[in-house]
């Protein structure tokens, strides 16, 4: 056993816990899980079950936690989970799972199975079984501050180019804003359109914000790759930034997994709760909104539909805002098939769109967006996930489909009503 | 008049005719072609220029720039290659030279990311963001105005 | 052997070792798992109606939407078996007899004629089931021989009980203590297989369920 191996195992026993246990010990091979999973759905292939994604835990559990695992163990019965096995799972847990949670959704025996593929993921890593283009984006992130390479140079271009385009200023580390935005690398390196679209509502609003030259970025690779200790210092580079600037709440963007992180595993990942508020965007400007803050003027024409991203809407919670955003601009909207909740992922979250290795089991799994897609009959796709966007771009043109996707907090900002304070 | 803010840019532009808009726009991207190779983005700005283009036309060039708009995201974790970033702006400028410009300004908009195109070379040169792509098309405007 | 013999045996001796290591087993099993712990969820968790660990236990019962149509088998199958296995053990005649001896408590029964049609029902769908485990490309490559050596410690129990209430295949006596033993063999087992998902399940939809509503996530 190598000194990583044996690494990988201790940390997977450390992560195995009551839910864990009574998941393995529940689960009773019904197979329903693949069901819902779309590598499974679009590919036919068996093995991309979720609860087979999780074979190397589930006998770490056996042989640690079991007493007849145990004992078999003991006399050498037991199958030992080896580096070679972790690297034929290595494109199970991290090529064909974007951490979706639908499994999770449809077990009949309730097993959280994101959970476990969350928590196998630190084993994985740890033992050096985690894919070249996750391990990149992370080293990325904790030594120059982005997984993209994204410094702040970078940002303040960014910056410049929206006081160009918009004429306002962008604040930075303006201390005791109400606001801290936080941006994913992708928005601030594919679509500085979102910046401005925020810059303008935040006037219009009478609201005081701040970007933060320590902690611009949003994107979490640590949850992606599954080493908490990373996610750790990324989470905690925020919450010093947002501690020092004393703001009132955090805006996560229009990013999937940055809500989960920050919101909801950040504050268990520091150990103690924020002394600020975490809210996504969309809820930003619902809330603003509800306040009458702002006002839209116009619609859209076409018919529009909505993609939820899975860490916004079933992993996080935030289901009505959205609906209630594009409602106001929108004539003609259509939910999916599935919307909501149980909506199907884009195929290239958690992770997988950075493996080079998984693109084309990414665009096969893309199959069943699109076939959502053609079902609403929508002339543009509306989002809230700057990498859902990209993703399903990509998987529009791979299959010659050309349907606009457009970001939901630019969508508003085109009908905003400007300069008249409601 | 000589245009030299960015207020006086836009209102100018925005004063055009779709035709005008779409040309003006064309000669932005144009102005930042050196800095992608892909040949569809070349054939897209050739099109856009043209007085007049037929919708299948129009059509063609939009699939063109889309593909290589797609082409050249940086995904999700991927390093930015700040030079392939320039290109997907070059890109970004030849879309919007052939949107329609119902009530919206495209010209400025592939103006702003004719910019940017500019802004991610000078990263990837290494040489800072600064730079002045803004003065280029007033430049560019008032040639075009006056041809 | 000794029929009379080995009846008496496994309503003695049998019974006494199965339920031993059953509740033995179960609490240990139960133990096991649930003492292992887990953190508590430090983030500020947002409340929606319909969202908690309890309303999960009992809504994971009813098919997610849009999965009925793509496992129709699976639920369909998966409710008529479990349900028919419960009305046999708790609402027949004998049954109740038997639990009657052992705690005082009693209940009416439903008529033996119901009871042998759900049994009948039940071993049909059981062996459907079966089929469709080894026919579903998932079901199939899951499967290992713990599936379906559970899948045979619960059909043999219907199948010996309603062959001995009807007196078929082997004098009744016989029957009756092949009845009893599977039922044992099942008891003994049922604590270190997935069998045991009978008293996980519960904890396991509740943690889900949890987790999720402090999210406001109703799943």
């Amino acid at each position: 056993m190598t000194a990583s191996l044996d690494k990988g195992i201790s940390v997977l026993k450390e992560m195995i816990d009551a839910p864990i246990a009574s998941y393995f010990s529940s689960c009773v091979h019904c197979g329903l899980c693949a069901e819902a999973c779309l590598f499974y759905t679009e590919t036919g292939d068996p093995k991309y079950t979720p609860i087979h994604k999780l074979k190397p835990l589930r006998r770490v559990y056996q042989q640690e936690y079991t007493l007849l695992g145990r004992f078999a163990k003991m006399l050498g019965l037991s199958k030992p989970v080896t580096d070679s096995e972790l690297e034929e799972w290595k494109p199970l847990v991290y090529d064909s799972c974007t951490l979706c949670g639908r499994c999770s959704m449809v077990c009949p025996v309730g097993n959280d199975i994101v959970y476990m593929v969350r928590r196998l993921r630190e084993g994985m890593a740890i033992s050096g079984h985690a894919p070249d283009g996750l391990i990149g984006a992370s080293r990325r992130a904790v030594e120059i501050g982005s997984p993209m390479g994204v410094k702040l140079a970078a940002v303040q271009a960014q910056m410049k180019h929206v006081r160009q385009d918009t004429g306002i200023e962008i604040p930075l580390d303006a201390a005791g804003a109400e606001y801290m935005l936080i941006m994913s690398s992708m928005e601030i390196i594919n679509f500085p359109e979102y910046l401005g679209a925020i810059a303008r509502i935040m006037k219009q609003a009478g609201k005081s914000w701040t970007l933060c030259s320590e902690a611009f970025e949003a994107t979490n690779s640590g949850i992606q790759i599954g080493v908490s200790d990373i996610a750790r210092v990324l989470v905690q580079r925020i919450v010093d930034g947002a501690e020092k600037l004393k703001v009132k709440t955090v805006i996560s963007p229009e990013c999937g997994h940055a809500y989960t992180a920050l919101r909801w595993e950040g504050p268990n990942l520091i150990g103690r709760p924020y002394t600020f508020d975490v809210l996504h965007i969309l809820e930003v400007l619902d809330g603003f909104h509800k306040e009458g803050l702002f006002k839209t003027s116009g619609f859209e024409d076409e018919r529009l539909t909505f993609h939820d991203p899975c860490q916004l809407v079933r992993r996080g919670g935030v289901f009505d805002e959205p609906r209630n955003l594009l409602k106001l601009v929108a004539k003609d909207f259509v939910e999916m098939s599935d919307a909501g909740k149980m909506n199907w992922c884009c195929g290239g979250g958690g992770g997988v769109s950075a493996i080079e290795e998984a693109e084309q089991l990414r665009l096969q799994a893309f199959k069943i967006k699109k076939s959502q897609l053609e079902q609403t009959g929508a002339k543009t796709l509306v989002t809230a996930c700057a990498n859902c966007r990209i993703v399903i771009e990509e998987g529009l043109e791979h299959y010659k489909m050309h349907i606009p996707v457009v970001g939901l907090t630019e969508t508003l900002a085109d009908h905003l009503v400007e300069g008249e304070k409601p | 008049m000589t245009i030299d803010n960015d207020g006086d840019f836009k209102k100018a532009l925005s004063g055009l005719s779709p035709a005008q808009q779409r040309m003006a726009a064309a000669r932005f991207a144009e102005n930042v072609l050196e800095l992608t190779r892909d040949a569809r983005i070349k054939r897209t700005i050739e099109s856009a220029k043209l007085d007049t283009i037929s919708d299948e036309e129009l059509g063609t060039a939009f699939q063109f720039a889309k593909a290589a708009s797609v082409d050249s995201y940086t995904q999700c974790g991927h390093e930015c290659d700040w030079n392939k970033q320039a290109g997907h702006f070059v890109a970004e400028a030849a879309l919007a030279s052939i949107k329609p410009a119902d009530g919206n300004n495209p010209a400025w908009d592939a103006a702003m990311h004719a910019r940017m195109a500019r802004t991610c070379a000078r990263i990837a040169a290494g040489n800072g963001t600064h730079n002045r792509e803004d003065a280029a098309q007033y430049r560019i405007l008032a040639e075009f105005l006056n041809s | 052997m000794d029929q009379e013999l080995f009846l008496t045996w496994v309503r003695s001796t049998g019974l006494d070792i199965a339920v031993g290591i059953f509740v033995l087993g179960t609490l240990w099993r139960l133990i096991e798992i649930y003492t292992l712990g887990h953190k508590p969820d430090l983030a500020v968790p947002r409340h929606r109606t319909g969202a908690s660990g309890l309303h999960t236990m009992f809504r994971r019962s009813v098919p997610p939407p849009g999965m009925f149509k793509r496992s129709a088998i699976s639920y369909v199958g998966g409710y008529i078996f479990h349900i028919g296995l419960a009305i046999i053990v708790f609402l027949s005649a004998q049954h109740i007899k038997l639990i009657q001896g052992l705690t005082g408590l009693s209940w009416p029964n439903l008529p033996s004629q119901f009871i042998d049609a759900t049994a009948v029902v039940t071993l049909a769908t059981m062996l459907m089931v079966l089929v469709d485990r080894i026919n579903n490309p998932v079901k199939r490559f899951l499967s290992t021989f713990a599936d379906y050596g559970a899948w045979a410690l619960t059909f043999l129990p219907v199948l010996t009980g309603y062959l001995a209430t009807k007196h078929l295949l082997l004098p009744y006596t016989m029957m009756l203590a092949l009845h009893i033993l599977s039922v044992e063999l099942l008891l003994v087992f049922l604590p270190f297989t997935k069998l045991m998902h009978v008293f996980t399940l519960w904890v396991s939809r509740w943690y889900n369920g949890d987790t999720n509503s402090r999210k406001g996530v109703p799943v």
